[in-house]
């Protein structure tokens, strides 16, 4: 039995289609649900959590279906907001021993002075939460989601907004619990996080699943080198044999071929050809993001921004 | 069960925490009872404090559950909503928890106020007539706290429901039987205030000083009060996935 299962699991928001037909299995692992803003990953998460009714297809958190049994599948998993919600006028204590009384542990004070210490906030455990910066609240969060030891964690934007010392702190205690058995389900927009620190991840864009695996072997599928092209000037398609185009951001083109080296010089010079000033360029091996870039295609505007639709959303979500 | 008290107990400490905020809530009524109570030239009664305090209990009463209405739909603009739905306790402990800090809260203002009554001259009853009157103003506050937080919830932004507060707050209490008996009303304010809730309450809380049990508004608090809340609990099932 996989801790996480989905099959078509749809969320429609009257006509907009935030989540389409998501089938995933997730097993005692750190799976990453990437993709940009507004492609469905928190829409994803809501329902798994319970938060949020499928218009269709269906999902099991350790066997138990999020819609019929919702309070089963509620005692299994930890869920952990991107809203950061601590309480500023408790104490870090308080906080998490508010979550362990409402979780019914056994002896909720040891239990609280137990994951405070995991999330190395036991010298600061009774100052206000007022006191606390952002990735220590972010720990808190994270010891409150703990308190009751939960198969699966769902953790939405855990690094948003946080330095890069806090995140990394973050992942590595995220890593932690991975390797004490817990299922770990992460959405991020960050791909190099998600590359560094997930098992496996899924690339989303619109509702769909465009992309799922290691990020290893996803990057090792594209089989080619990566050159950015810095040029000055509008830029026209061009068509050489081995090098295929792959997007444009600002000034910045990008292409991928097999043997980078070899691409190079026939780039600029082609690029030279159709009147293309080239100020630089530079070859890399392939990351997530382009990884992301080839599965979601030529990402300019992938559909036309429909504020209505985005309102009706967010309402909706909340 | 456990769940409510816990979540009482948190919004209790923040309250208690706030310090500002414990105060300024009792400062309308109780300047109501010391500038009208005990300034107001009347003639239907020699004792017009003792006559206006049962009227401003359910002020403060109304005031504190008005206020205490924001507290879950802040809960949920700023994300403990969503937190407290993934957690296996059961969901309506969250809306009974707010409902019971809500009204312990507003006891706790009421006792305030009536020892400034006290203080300023209003007669002493016996235990049993206060603890009647404690009675009342519970049900009462069940009744309002109840009905104050599936209405913002409802309403749904934090500007909106302070417009509807004010709105609903001062003609309720004006065109209840706070300040005057029905006696001295033109007809059509006593038509209004008749079937005015609050004055269910302070007509209530009046009989009690005369030595009479108001089973019958007693009655009608319970009765409105178990529709509110079974209300309350249909909103907050639909509005909660």
């Amino acid at each position: 039995m996989n801790a996480i299962e989905t099959h078509d699991l749809t969320r429609n928001y009257d006509s907009l289609c935030a989540v389409d037909h998501l089938s995933l299995s997730v097993n005692n692992e750190i799976f990453g649900l990437l993709g940009p803003n507004g492609s469905g990953k928190t829409t994803t998460v809501l329902m798994l959590t319970t938060l949020l009714r499928p218009t269709a297809g269906t999902a099991t958190v350790c066997g138990y279906d999020i819609v019929r049994e919702g309070e089963k599948v509620r005692q299994q998993l930890s869920y952990v907001p991107q809203d950061m919600a601590v309480d500023i006028k408790l104490t870090g204590r308080e906080n998490v021993l508010l979550f362990a009384h409402l979780y019914g542990i056994v002896n909720p004070k040891d239990k609280t002075d137990e994951v405070l210490s995991i999330m190395e906030l036991s010298d600061r455990a009774d100052d206000l939460i007022r006191t606390y910066s952002g990735g220590m609240r972010r720990r808190l969060e994270l010891a409150q989601a703990l308190v009751h030891e939960p198969a699966v964690l769902f953790l939405d934007e855990p690094t948003i907004g946080l330095d890069v010392a806090a995140r990394k702190k973050i992942w590595d205690h995220i890593g932690t619990l991975r390797k004490n058995g817990m299922t770990i389900f992460v959405t991020t927009h960050y791909m190099d996080e998600a590359d560094q620190y997930c098992d496996r991840v899924g690339i989303v864009s619109n509702g769909r699943v465009v992309a799922l695996g290691q990020p290893s072997s996803l990057k090792s599928q594209l089989m080619t080198d990566v050159i950015t092209a810095k040029i000055s000037g509008p830029f026209v398609p061009l068509e050489v044999e081995g090098i295929q185009f792959v997007g444009q951001k600002d000034d910045e083109i990008t292409f991928t071929a097999e043997n980078g080296k070899e691409a190079l010089p026939r780039i600029a010079q082609s690029l030279t050809e159709n009147g293309i000033q080239v100020r630089s360029l530079s070859l890399r091996e392939p990351t997530l993001d382009d990884v992301f870039l080839h599965a979601v295609g030529k990402q300019e505007e992938p559909h036309h921004f429909n504020d209505q639709q985005f309102r009706t959303m967010l309402r909706r979500r909340k | 069960m456990n769940g409510i008290w816990y979540y009482m107990e948190r919004d209790m400490i923040k309250w208690f925490r706030g310090r500002i905020g414990v105060v300024t809530l009792l400062v309308m009524p109780a300047a109501w009872l010391i500038f009208v109570g005990l300034a107001l030239p009347v003639t239907f009664t020699g004792n017009y404090l003792d006559f206006i305090t049962p009227g401003i209990l359910v002020m403060t009463m109304l005031a504190s559950s008005m206020q205490g209405g924001a507290l879950l739909m802040f809960d949920k603009i700023l994300g403990f909503l969503n937190k407290f739905l993934a957690l296996p306790t059961p969901r309506e402990s969250i809306l009974f928890g707010k409902i019971l800090f809500i009204t312990i809260r507003g006891v706790i203002q009421s006792t305030i106020i009536l020892l400034v009554a006290i203080l300023i001259g209003a007669t002493i009853l016996s235990p049993i007539q206060y603890g009647t009157i404690f009675l009342i103003l519970i049900l009462f506050g069940i009744l309002l706290s109840g009905l104050a937080t599936t209405l913002a919830l409802y309403v749904g932004d934090h500007d909106s429901y302070a417009a509807v507060n004010t709105m609903i707050s001062m003609p309720l209490f004006f065109t209840s039987s706070a300040l005057m008996p029905y006696s001295v009303m033109p007809p059509w304010l006593r038509a209004i205030a008749s079937v005015n809730p609050l004055s269910f309450a302070i007509d209530a809380i009046r009989s009690v000083g005369t030595g009479v049990v108001p089973f019958l508004q007693i009655g009608i608090l319970i009765v409105l009060g178990i529709v509110v809340i079974a209300l309350c609990i249909r909103v907050f099932r639909g509005m909660t996935v």
